[in-house]
């Protein structure tokens, strides 16, 4: 599996000259297996960069196939979806996985989002790529060669949010954004279905001293503590403030990194970057 | 008068390094006369107004938001906007009128779950929401303000300003007078020009009549200019305008300064350059012509 970051930011884009190093753009994260399976964890504003480079592609012929999942649908996570010229080409295949609120399916959510107040595409029935949605359950699933798992993150039935860990060839990458882990039992589940990830995505917009409360965002503590109960190898940060600059990422990363080392922790901190790739 | 703008992309906001100079944050305005503060648009650069602002020695805890539409690259800076939440302020928000649903219904359901956690009461300003229609006049304080319809999917609505220091006409989001009309429906786009009823093209007359009537003799006019004129030929369904059409309107109404803006987000700066260098080389002598920047400032000269 390959993984490329194409947004990082939280809540809000920030097209901001201190903040390009680790980007402005919001949560969309690319996974491509070995055979060439395309995965996207969320549609936030970096959405709209992969769509652009897809459509150099098969994509661009109408020939494209990608599996969407998405955690939840706040605005930074689902706000670039009907933006690339990819999901217009009839042809192209999306494949979209995620909760279902009580407030309407996710179906219905992004309907909603693509209705003529909000959006020009006046709905869901206009976007030219065949799109099928499939609402997220625990029962795992394939695609490709890769095996899907996902869990809920969250107890709130208006705002479902779940996490999925990615495995192909016995590695595994594992998706965890805006968790409360101050919800019951959420804590020790994530860690069980963590555990042992050579990679693990979460959010961490702030730190214990700036958040004394977990306001539905684990921060940065509370990720690399669950990372290490879940004998997590890479750790990403992700998600960050709107208001952290580059400099400042540059010393959390630091400063963590250097606790990690006094107490021999095998961890890998790494704060994720727009246009980052790594190997699983 | 004083006008700052915070914003200036279309469609969505984007963070790179090559569009940095003109910005990257979706539109809004400033704009500040006597005490009086007026704000065009909700985008995302609503959010650095709202930054800007707490920094501010004395910041000013009354607003009026005028919006001229709702969709998502003119509201997503709205629940960023940090007076919202300060019990202190009050903000008068100003929209279209729609039979199908309400500017408030629009607002709160963007905000509420699950797509934002929030709901109107976490909100703690205290907020009014007036519903207006085309050709509707105001007086904000010192400000005198007028509505028209812009030719947008779903409409939009543009607004004029003005005061003894200046005339400021806002009209982020208009596609040309002539090929398509927009209304309530989606235009299916068949690569031709459809033929259109006479009833069409006098309403097409008469909503041009009405922008130039509002972009008359305007200090500065902030005018849809997210095409290409080869990209307007391609996508005239959208409800853009090309920098050409924005300059004929500007020329055709008499404007002195024609602020180019809703730059689409694919725009680098340096083809904004070049694009303000084509336009003011066929330009009416008299005219100024500018690409919107995030942080531009537009006064009369005393």
């Amino acid at each position: 599996m390959k993984v490329r970051f194409w947004g990082v930011r939280g809540y809000v884009p920030t097209p901001n000259a201190a903040m390009l190093r680790y980007g402005g753009n919001t949560c969309c994260t690319s996974v491509t297996g070995e055979h060439g399976e395309l995965i996207v964890l969320d549609t936030g504003t970096g959405f709209c960069m992969l769509g652009d480079e897809l459509m150099q592609g098969e994509f661009g012929r109408g020939r494209g196939t990608l599996t969407l999942l998405i955690s939840h649908t706040y605005w930074d996570h689902i706000l670039g979806l009907p933006f690339p010229g990819v999901v217009h080409i009839p042809g192209n295949r999306l494949d979209i996985y995620g909760p279902d609120s009580t407030r309407g399916s996710l179906q219905m959510v992004y309907d909603g989002m693509l209705s003529p107040v909000y959006s020009p595409v006046f709905g869901l029935a206009h976007i030219g790529a065949t799109h099928r949605f499939t609402p997220i359950s625990t029962e795992p699933f394939i695609v490709g060669q890769l095996t899907i798992r996902a869990m809920p993150l969250s107890y709130r039935p208006h705002s479902p949010i779940w996490a999925y860990r990615l495995e192909e060839g016995g590695r595994a990458l594992v998706y965890i954004t805006d968790v409360r882990y101050s919800e019951r039992g959420i804590r020790e589940a994530a860690i069980a279905f963590a555990k042992q990830a050579n990679v693990l995505i979460h959010s961490a917009p702030y730190l214990r001293d700036e958040q004394v409360e977990d306001y539905g965002h684990s921060r940065v503590e509370d990720a690399i503590e669950m990372a290490q109960a879940a004998d997590v190898e890479r750790l990403l940060l992700f998600h960050h403030a709107p208001m952290r600059t580059d400099d400042e990422l540059d010393a959390i990363v630091a400063h963590f990194r250097q606790m990690l080392a006094a107490q021999g922790s095998p961890l890998q901190l790494i704060a994720a970057a727009e246009g980052m790739e790594l190997v699983v | 008068m004083r006008v700052r703008i915070w914003g200036t992309r279309g469609s969505y906001p984007v963070a790179n390094a090559s569009m940095l100079r003109y910005g990257g944050n979706t539109t809004c305005v400033e704009v500040e006369a006597e005490d009086h503060h007026i704000i065009l648009d909700a985008g995302t650069g609503l959010r650095m107004l709202g930054e800007a602002l707490r920094q501010s020695h004395a910041p000013p805890n009354r607003f009026d938001l005028l919006i001229t539409h709702t969709h998502w690259d003119h509201i997503i800076g709205f629940p960023f906007f940090a007076p919202l939440f300060d019990p202190n302020s009050k903000i008068d928000i100003y929209g279209l009128a729609r039979t199908q649903s309400s500017l408030r219904t629009t607002l709160a359901g963007a905000l509420s779950d699950p797509l934002l956690p929030l709901t109107l009461d976490d909100l703690r300003a205290q907020i009014n929401f007036f519903e207006i229609g085309a050709g509707h006049c105001l007086e904000l304080g010192p400000v005198r303000v007028r509505t028209a319809l812009a030719n947008h999917p779903y409409r939009a609505l543009a607004y004029r300003l003005e005061t003894d220091q200046g005339v400021l006409t806002f009209i982020p989001d208009t596609g040309p007078f002539h090929t398509v009309l927009f209304g309530e429906q989606r235009i299916e786009w068949t690569g031709q020009p459809t033929a259109r009823s006479q009833s069409e093209l006098r309403e097409l007359a008469a909503m041009k009549e009405a922008i130039l009537e509002l972009a008359y003799r305007a200090d500065w006019l902030i005018y849809d200019a997210q095409f290409t004129d080869a990209q307007y030929a391609r996508f005239p369904h959208w409800g853009h305008s090309s920098a050409s059409q924005a300059r004929e309107i500007a020329e055709a109404a008499q404007v002195r300064q024609l602020i180019l803006f809703h730059h689409d987000p694919h725009r680098t700066d340096a083809e904004l350059d070049q694009i303000v260098a084509e336009q003011q080389a066929a330009a009416v002598p008299g005219l100024i012509i500018s690409a919107a920047f995030e942080g531009m400032e537009l006064a009369r000269k005393p």
